[in-house]
C-alpha cells in the first residue's frame, strides 16, 4: 500500500472526500423495471440451476452430473467399441456388424433419460409447494401458468442436453475413431439430424411426464417413486398383455406401456425395429398410429401440469 | 392524498362461510395495522388486495389501478406470508436475487439490492450460508427482506410476529417501524396482538367476523382511553382519600387504584397524593392496553390482547 500523505495531491483528495456523504441508509429503486418478461427468463434460469445444482450446496449437484457423467460415458464405450472393432477388424466392420450406434443409444441409455426426468423432474416442482415458496411467485408479476412454463422449458432445456451431449460424444468419438474423419462425417451427417430429432422427442416426453407427475404431490420423493412406478407397471402390464392378448387388440395395448412413445420416433426416425421395451406388439401399428400415440402421451401430461397450476389454490 | 389500498364493499364468501362483509376501508401512507381474532378475515383481505383470489362482490383499488388481476401492479407490492415460504438449501443473498428479478428487476441491479436490503434487516454477515440453517428470528427477516427487495410502494404483512419469542418480535416490530420511517415505505400489518398494532401502527382497521368494526388513527384510540394504575405498599385506602380531595376520580382493582381516562396533569396530582397519604409507591404507570377496551366482545380470548408492560417506578 502507497501513502501519499503530505503532497499536495493527498491533501486535495483529503478535502474532496470531507464533502462527500457516505449515505449507507436506504436507497429507493428508480431503475428499470421489466415485468413479466423478466419473471419469466428469472423462473426459467433459476429452473436451469435448481436441475443442475448450481448456486445450492455439494451434494444437490451430485446426482444430477452423476446422471450426465453415466449419459456421456455409455456414449463414450459405444464410441470405443466402434473404434477397436474397426481397428482389429478393419474399417467398417464396426457398421457392418451392426455395433451399437447412434440408432440404439437411447435404447440402451434411455432409462437413464427417465431416471433423471424422475430424479431431477420433480426438484423444480415440489419443494416450492413444499415450503411455500410458490406464494412469493404468485404476488410478484408473473402467472401460475407463466411460472409452470418457465418451469417446464427449463427442464427441457436440460432434458436436451442430457439426451444431445452423449450422442454428439459418440459422433466426435466415431468420426475421430474413422480413419478420414472429415469423410466419415460426409458420409454419415443424416445421423446429426436424426438424433437431434429422437432425442428431443424423448426431452420433451420425459420433461411432461416427470413434471406432471410432481405436479400432483409436495413431496420430491414420493413424486420420484411414483414415475419409475409408473414406468415399470406399464411396462410390467404391457408386456404381460403383449403375450396372451394377440392381433390388433394386442398392437394397440402395446401402446400403454410409458417407457415406449418415445422410442417408437426413435424407431421410426432410424428406420430400425429393436428398441422398443415391452409394447413390441405396437410396433406392426401404422406409422401415424405410432406417431399420434407420441403426441398424445406427451401433450396429455403437459396439459395436466398447466391445468394443475391453473387452479393452483393459495 | 390518493389512497393505496381501497375497498368498497368488499364481499369475500367461501361457499356458505363470509369470510369478509362488505368491508369498506382505506390505507393510505403509513403503517396500517389490521387488527381482529382469527378468522376474521384479515388474511383474506390481504390475498384480495394481492390478487390471489377474487372477490365475490365489491371492488379495491390498489395503488390507484382497479382490482389487482393487472399483472403490473404487483411489481410495486411486497408480500410477506404468514406462514413457511422460504427455500432451505439457497443462501438469502442467491434467493433474494432471484426474487427481485422475478418482480422485475435486471440481474445486476437485482444482486446489489439483495445485499443491500440484506444490510437493512441486519442479515449481511450471514447472506451466503444457506436460510435453511437460520434462527426463526432470521428466516422472519428474510421473508421480510423478500417483501422489500424491490423497492415496492406497499408491503402486506400477514401476521408478521407469528410464531416469535418476546425479543424476537420487539426486533420484528422495530424493523417494521423502521421500513416506514426510514425507508419511506408504507406498510399493512395484520395481527391478532394489540399490543403489536398498538406499538407499531399509525393507523388500525378492526375486523370481526369479516366485518369493519372500526379504523381510524392508533393515537385516537389510546388517548381517550388511558388508563393509570398505581400501586402502594400499604395505607391505599389514605391514598384514595387524597386523590379524592384532589378531585381526581379514582377506582380499586384487585390490589392496585386505577385513574381512568387520566390526562397529563394527573400524574402531578397522583404524586401529590401520595406526599399526603404518605403511602409507600411500589408501581405506578400508564395501563396501555386501552386498544382492548373498544373489543367487548367476550368470543376473543384475553390472553391475545397482552398489555403492553406497564413502567415501573420505585
Amino acid at each position: 500500500m502507497t501513502s501519499a500523505s503530505g503532497t499536495p495531491g493527498a491533501m486535495e483528495a483529503a478535502r474532496g472526500r470531507e464533502g462527500q456523504v457516505f449515505d449507507l441508509g436506504y436507497r429507493r429503486y428508480d431503475g428499470p423495471r421489466e415485468g413479466r418478461n423478466r419473471a419469466r427468463l428469472a423462473v426459467y434460469k433459476d429452473g436451469l440451476r435448481i436441475s443442475l445444482g448450481l448456486g445450492r450446496g455439494g451434494r444437490a449437484k451430485i446426482l444430477p452430473w452423476l446422471f450426465v457423467g453415466v449419459a456421456i460415458l455409455i456414449g463414450l464405450i459405444f464410441a470405443l467399441i466402434a473404434g477397436a472393432v474397426d481397428r482389429v477388424a478393419g474399417a467398417g466392420t464396426a457398421e457392418a456388424a451392426n455395433l451399437p450406434s447412434h440408432a440404439d443409444y437411447y435404447t440402451g441409455a434411455g432409462i437413464l433419460l427417465f431416471l433423471f426426468a424422475a430424479v431431477v423432474g420433480p426438484e423444480l416442482l415440489c419443494p416450492d409447494r413444499h415450503n411455500g415458496t410458490i406464494h412469493l411467485y404468485l404476488v410478484r408479476p408473473l402467472t401460475s401458468v407463466d411460472y409452470v412454463l418457465a418451469r417446464f422449458l427449463a427442464f427441457m432445456t436440460v432434458m436436451l442436453f442430457v439426451a444431445w451431449l452423449p450422442q454428439i460424444v459418440l459422433l466426435a468419438g466415431l468420426a475421430f475413431g474413422a480413419p478420414q474423419p472429415a469423410e466419415y462425417l460426409q458420409d454419415n451427417w443424416l445421423d446429426i439430424p436424426k438424433f437431434l430429432a429422437a432425442g428431443a422427442a424423448m426431452a420433451v416426453y420425459t420433461t411432461g411426464m416427470g413434471l406432471a407427475v410432481a405436479a400432483f404431490t409436495t413431496r420430491r420423493g414420493y413424486a420420484s417413486v411414483g414415475l419409475v412406478g409408473l414406468f415399470l407397471i406399464s411396462q410390467f402390464v404391457a408386456g404381460a398383455l403383449g403375450e396372451t392378448v394377440t392381433g390388433t387388440a394386442g398392437e394397440w395395448l402395446g401402446l400403454i406401456s410409458l417407457s415406449d412413445p418415445p422410442l417408437h420416433i426413435n424407431e421410426l426416425v432410424f428406420q430400425v425395429d429393436d428398441s422398443l421395451n415391452a409394447g413390441q406388439a405396437a410396433r406392426d401399428l401404422p406409422t401415424g398410429i405410432r406417431i399420434a400415440a407420441y403426441f398424445v402421451f406427451t401433450l396429455v401430461p403437459i396439459g395436466v401440469l398447466v391445468g394443475r397450476y391453473k387452479r393452483l389454490s393459495v | 392524498m390518493d389512497a393505496l389500498l381501497r375497498a368498497e364493499k368488499l364481499t369475500k364468501h367461501y361457499g356458505p362461510v363470509v369470510a369478509l362483509e362488505a368491508a369498506q376501508f382505506e390505507v393510505v401512507e403509513g403503517v396500517t395495522g389490521l387488527l381482529g381474532s382469527n378468522g376474521a378475515g384479515k388474511s383474506t383481505a390481504i390475498k384480495l388486495f394481492l390478487g390471489l383470489i377474487s372477490p365475490t362482490s365489491g371492488s379495491m383499488h390498489v395503488l390507484g389501478v382497479e382490482s389487482s388481476e393487472s399483472l403490473d401492479v404487483r411489481a410495486k407490492l411486497g408480500y410477506m406470508p404468514e406462514h413457511d415460504c422460504l427455500p432451505n438449501n439457497v443462501s438469502a443473498a442467491e434467493f433474494l436475487t432471484h426474487m427481485a428479478q422475478v418482480s422485475g428487476l435486471p440481474p445486476s441491479q437485482a444482486r446489489s439490492r439483495a445485499a443491500d436490503t440484506l444490510r437493512h434487516v441486519g442479515l449481511f454477515e450471514e447472506r451466503y450460508r444457506p436460510i435453511g440453517g437460520y434462527s426463526t428470528g432470521m428466516k422472519q427477516r428474510v421473508k421480510l427482506a423478500q417483501a422489500l427487495v424491490h423497492d415496492p410502494a406497499l408491503i402486506l404483512l400477514d401476521e408478521p410476529t407469528a410464531g416469535l419469542d418476546p425479543g424476537g418480535r420487539e426486533e420484528m416490530l422495530d424493523l417494521v417501524r423502521k421500513t416506514h420511517t426510514e425507508f419511506g415505505i408504507s406498510l399493512m400489518l395484520s395481527s391478532h396482538l394489540m399490543g403489536d398494532v398498538e406499538r407499531t401502527c399509525d393507523r388500525i382497521i378492526v375486523l370481526e367476523d369479516g366485518r369493519v368494526v372500526q379504523q381510524g388513527e392508533v393515537t385516537g384510540f389510546t388517548e381517550e382511553l388511558e388508563t393509570i394504575f398505581v400501586e402502594v405498599e400499604e395505607r391505599r385506602r389514605e391514598f384514595l382519600e387524597a386523590l379524592r380531595k384532589l378531585g381526581v376520580e379514582a377506582a380499586e382493582e384487585d390490589s392496585a387504584v386505577i385513574i381512568p381516562e387520566a390526562g397529563e396533569d394527573d400524574y402531578d396530582l397522583i404524586s401529590q397524593a401520595l406526599v399526603e397519604s404518605k403511602a409507600p409507591l411500589r408501581r405506578l404507570g400508564p395501563r396501555r392496553h386501552a386498544l382492548s377496551e373498544i373489543f367487548e366482545d367476550p368470543a376473543i380470548p384475553d390472553t391475545q390482547f397482552s398489555p403492553a408492560p406497564a413502567e415501573t417506578q420505585e
